[in-house]
């Protein structure tokens, strides 16, 4: 009996092979999408702490100058009087490429005979001739990245023109390292130099970036007291302890979306398998007759599910594996534009993700498939056999999803009300917002339909009263496959208008703080006055078109909590050009102006959890100052938080003269604004700089914005994929199944097209419906992720802006994506054979 | 129409599947108004000659002419438009839209000839009083007996008052009381509406109320009563 079930199943699939092939291509794909950003996440997550790892190594600890290079006689000392047993002098500047300027490296010097005790380096060197020592032998030379050397065509021996600190310089290329692939951008890599070689090249003679320390707690406690003033020491995990949490909140954002992707796709599973079977509910209804036990047919549909769910999983695997090749460099990608900057790779991902997959997978089909086989297994022969007995019982499961719904609604809304504020609590309660909708679809549907029937027969006559009772005569069918849509478009209009929320934000943010007209950069960090001296800025000011200048310097300070972005300005005709969050911004100008305070970030305000009116701690040269919070502002530029600070207080507690930026202003009535000759003439050809407009500035945001989102437009592309399938699935199945209906309309005089028409119609009221549905769902979504999530996870507010774009957009999409599902089954409807159908159950 | 042409003509048809030969040679005409039954086995063509008079399959030679046109110059559309107008259909398994009520069921040709809904409305009231379905009116097909179901059939296909209505098996899914009703219900329907009743049957049941019995045995048709 059993080998005959497993025939019957078996047949059953060979019969609709179309059928075979989309559960088969719904489970891969769900399955594919989770495996292909988990192994992007995990890759990312790896790539990330092995390039953390060889540039610290074994680094417990390291010492910092809080105002800028530490002399390099403080680690003499130290070491002479053997309070830092384990230390090691390091350089961690930028160098940049003589031949490609806009391509940065980071320039470590080290002291090679300290190599193995602190980094990994020594293991990344491949070849005998090319070890950390090397360095020492040979002077001003380097060890280069392997996929640099390659791009280059370098040997060891071969010569590099770089620029470091705006100044050319030649190395010599003495080995590679393993493995330092460029990330896609091409900005990143790590180039190793003994520490004179690195001096030399950055003019930093007697000066070093940091001290490495491996310190015993005792020894740090010591080091603690006798370290010499103006010092910072920092655990080795400080520094990057934002960049570790913001990497973390932006990996847990793509995690959250790959969840809702497979939610989507086990809503696909489900929605697959559960078709298959319940289009089987007559036969099962007379196997029971027949007399075969329940535990028989869940045994067989089990197996069923199991060589399925195999053959699909496998499938999805390596789907996945391709997808994850994909989108690992978009990951990085975004990392390095937004945290790192610097030397992310990829890394082979971990084995552990394909297994999560596969359980995952076989899981949902095993799950998806035993839940109505169980049902008719369960439901007495004559009412399995009876369509209209399933179709009542779906209906008035329909009416349970809906009441189920209230609870779940109830959970998200106290998980976000009420639960801690915390990144993960609020992606459950969205996980709870879209299972509350998706259960109130199959309701909302009957009701939407209700409402549109009049309209749509008016337009379409009793073959529209058909198209929408087919709607919801079909809930047993279609319900799971609505609701799957639903969700996936309500992602695409929740992320759409996130996203649109914050370009929007951002585009006013930069409209508000790029008040200058041409923005002059320096190439480098300067502790001198750099190339702006005194002399060059008072000739642009004195040119016919410019009415007045604002000054900046940008600097970044190691502090006990991780690195800032210290920002000081001195501001020009037009203002300071910053949008306050809180604080009243005329009283917190005033005091900044009469140097009272400082004003920070939101995500630092975020980070450190301080607002206006607390103290925060910097250091400068002459140790810790105390400055008061005076306000809040909104900053989307450095997402790892900024402090601002009057040009004059900075000066005065750094005494730093350094510029790093120059705003230019026009007069309003300036008649000449082609003045970039003029200044690069004035700047002089030695020096090293940008000049930038505003809509250039404005314009570059934009694109890195826009790069940024790549990957969410990815997921949204692919969870709309996952529920294009799954309403093809359900929606095939339904119109091969009512073929007996569509052979009696056509005995009746109904033309091929009006029957595929009548399809069409019905379709694309399905979509219709998800689309609508979809847009209440999706807004609630977009509000969650911009007051919720993009909080709590980068400290961003934003303006919530509802443009009717998205929305259309997924409406749009839901319409289309139901209509071309129903492409294949309308055009097969017009085709069908009367005959044979009229006769067929 | 001329009023002398026969309404259904077949001259020389035959058909066949595969290898197999349904029906050799038929040669037949039925006049206006005229009740015709033909029986045979399960399987001996009976339906594939009322799908050739529909226009739901074609001779693969000869001519069915209905209502003095041939099929065969006639293309998808124009069939289509030849069944909604000038026939009626009525099956073994009554093949009425689930998801339509019963006076929507018996609508649905009127709607399909692009009448309006007042007037079709008006129509359909009248047949369901003639066909005693009143109470049925907004009942769903489920819910209604197999020969409630039949009657409903019935009057769906006479609504638009065809001038041919094709019957297969229009009684093989009743008791032998039901199924007498039904048929009484067709054929005095049919008679009033002077339309040409053609009926499949292998029941012998039937025979008496028919003006002709045609048999088919063996892909040839014969008539047995006149």
């Amino acid at each position: 009996m059993n080998n005959l079930l497993s025939t019957a199943a078996q047949r059953f699939y060979f019969r609709h092979p179309w059928q075979l092939i989309l559960a088969i291509m719904g489970i891969a794909l769900g399955v594919a999408v989770y495996v292909g950003v988990s192994l992007a996440n995990d890759s990312a997550r790896r790539a990330f702490e092995w390039s953390s790892q060889l540039v610290l190594g074994r680094t417990t600890h390291q010492l910092v100058n809080a105002g800028g290079m530490l002399p390099e006689s403080i680690y003499y000392d130290l070491r002479t009087r053997g309070i830092i047993p384990n230390a090691a002098p390091v350089i961690d500047e930028e160098l940049r490429l003589a031949s490609q300027p806009r391509r940065r490296f980071t320039l470590l010097g080290v002291d090679p005979l300290k190599e193995t005790l602190f980094r990994g380096t020594t293991r990344s060197i491949p070849g005998e001739s090319a070890s950390p020592a090397a360095l020492m032998v040979e002077p001003a030379s380097v060890i280069v990245p392997e996929s640099l050397a390659n791009e280059l065509r370098l040997e060891n021996g071969s010569t590099l023109n770089v620029i470091a600190k705006g100044k050319m310089a030649r190395v010599i290329v003495a080995g590679t390292l393993k493995g330092m692939g460029l990330d896609p951008n091409g900005s990143s890599g790590l180039i190793l130099a003994d520490i004179s070689t690195s001096q030399e090249l950055l003019n930093l003679e007697g000066f070093i970036s940091r001290i490495d320390l491996v310190l015993t707690p005792t020894e740090a406690e010591n080091l603690q007291l006798l370290k010499p003033a103006g010092t910072t020491l920092l655990t080795a995990t400080s520094g990057n302890a934002a960049f570790n949490e913001l990497s973390r909140a932006f990996r847990i954002n793509l995690t959250a979306l790959s969840l809702l992707a497979l939610m989507v796709g086990v809503f696909l599973i489900y929605a697959t398998m559960s078709f298959s079977i319940v289009q089987r509910r007559p036969t099962i209804g007379v196997l029971r007759a027949l007399g075969v036990q329940r535990r028989e047919l869940l045994l067989n549909v089990f197996r069923e599910a199991t060589v399925l769910g195999l053959i699909a999983t496998l499938a999805g695997l390596a789907l996945g594996h391709q997808l994850g090749q994909r989108l690992v460099e978009l990951v990085l990608r975004t990392l390095g534009d937004l945290y790192f900057g610097s030397y992310v790779t990829a890394i082979s991902p971990a084995i552990g993700i394909y297994w999560k997959g596969a359980l995952l997978g076989l899981g949902a089909t095993l799950l998806a498939a035993l839940a109505p086989a169980m049902t008719a297994a369960n439901t007495i022969p004559t009412v399995a056999m009876s369509r209209a007995a399933l179709e009542r019982g779906a209906k008035e499961k329909g009416l349970l999803a809906a009441l189920v719904a209230l609870p779940a609604a109830t959970i998200a809304s106290m998980v976000l009300l009420l639960g801690p504020e915390n990144l993960i609590v609020a992606f459950v309660g969205l996980f709870f917002v879209l299972v509350t909708g998706a259960l109130l679809t199959p309701l909302a549907t009957v009701g939407l339909m209700k409402f549109a029937e009049p309209f749509v027969e008016k337009f379409f006559g009793i073959s529209g009263s058909l198209a929408v009772r087919g709607v919801t005569s079909s809930l047993s069918r279609t319900g799971v496959a609505i609701a799957a849509l639903t969700v996936a478009i309500a992602t695409v209009i929740g992320i759409g208008i996130m996203i649109a929320s914050f370009r929007a934000s951002l585009v006013n943010w930069l409209d508000d703080t790029l008040i200058a007209d041409l923005y002059l950069q320096s190439d480098v960090q300067v502790e001198e006055r750099g190339p702006f001296t005194e002399a060059r800025l008072l000739a642009i000011q004195d040119l016919p078109s410019v009415e007045g200048l604002s000054l900046s310097r940008l600097r970044r300070l190691q502090t006990p909590d991780g690195e800032l972005n210290l920002r000081a300005m001195s501001p020009g005709p037009n203002g300071w050009g910053l949008s306050f969050v809180t604080g009243n911004a005329e009283e917190a100008i005033s005091m900044l102006e009469s140097q009272q305070g400082v004003l920070v970030s939101e995500p630092f305000a975020f980070r450190r959890a301080v607002t206006k009116g607390d103290l925060l701690n910097l250091p400068t040269p002459n140790g810790i100052q105390t400055f008061s919070i005076l306000g809040v502002i909104r900053d989307y530029y450095t997402d790892g938080g900024s402090v601002t600070i009057s040009l004059d207080t900075y000066r005065r507690y750094w005494e730093d003269s350094g510029l790093t930026g120059v705003g230019i202003y026009f007069a309003a009535s300036a008649l000449n604004r082609n003045i970039q000759p003029a200044v690069e003439s004035i700047m002089g050809s030695e020096t090293r700089f940008r000049l930038l407009s505003n809509g250039t500035i404005k314009t570059r945001s934009l694109t890195i914005f826009d790069r940024t989102f790549q990957i969410t437009e990815v997921l949204r592309i692919l969870a709309s994929l996952v529920a294009f399938l799954g309403i093809l699935n359900a929606l095939t199945s339904l119109q091969l199944e009512r073929t007996r209906e569509i052979a009696t309309l056509r005995a009746l005089g109904a033309s091929p097209r009006q029957v595929s028409m009548l399809g069409f119609v019905q379709t694309g009221l399905l979509g219709l419906a998800a689309g609508l549905i979809a847009i209440p769902l999706g807004t609630v979504l977009a509000a969650l992720l911009v007051f919720v999530i993009n909080e709590r996870s980068f400290g961003w507010s934003m303006d919530f802006v509802t443009q009717a774009k998205p929305m259309l957009l997924g409406l749009a999409l839901a319409v289309v994506t139901a209509l071309l599902a129903g492409l294949y089954p309308a055009v097969r409807a017009g085709r069908l054979n009367i005959i044979t159908h009229l006769r067929e159950e | 129409m001329d009023i002398d042409t026969p309404p259904i003509h077949l001259l020389q048809v035959c058909k066949a599947y595969g290898k197999t030969s349904v029906i050799e040679e038929a040669n037949f005409h039925a006049k206006r108004g005229e009740f015709v039954v033909i029986v045979g086995r399960s399987g001996s063509g009976k339906s594939t000659l009322l799908n050739l008079i529909g226009g739901l399959d074609r001779p693969d030679s000869g001519k069915v002419l209905v209502l003095g046109q041939s099929l065969a110059t006639l293309d998808e559309r124009n069939l289509s438009q030849l069944r909604r107008v000038h026939l009626g259909f009525v099956f073994q398994f009554f093949n009425l839209i689930p998801t339509l009520t019963v006076a929507e069921n018996i609508r649905l040709p009127l709607a399909l000839n692009g009448l309006s809904k007042k007037d079709s409305i008006l129509r359909t009231k009248a047949l369901l009083e003639e066909l005693f379905l009143t109470d049925f009116e907004k009942r769903f097909p489920e819910e209604l007996s197999g020969g409630e179901q039949q009657r409903v059939a019935i009057a769906r296909a006479l609504v638009h008052e065809p001038a041919i209505v094709l019957a297969d098996e229009p009684t093989g899914n009743l008791d032998l009381e039901t199924a007498t009703n039904v048929l009484e219900l067709l054929n005095d329907a049919c008679r009033q509406r002077k339309a040409t009743l053609v009926m499949a049957t292998h029941s012998h049941e039937m025979v008496g109320h028919a003006d002709r019995v045609l048999t088919i045995r063996n892909g040839c048709l014969k008539d047995i009563k006149i």
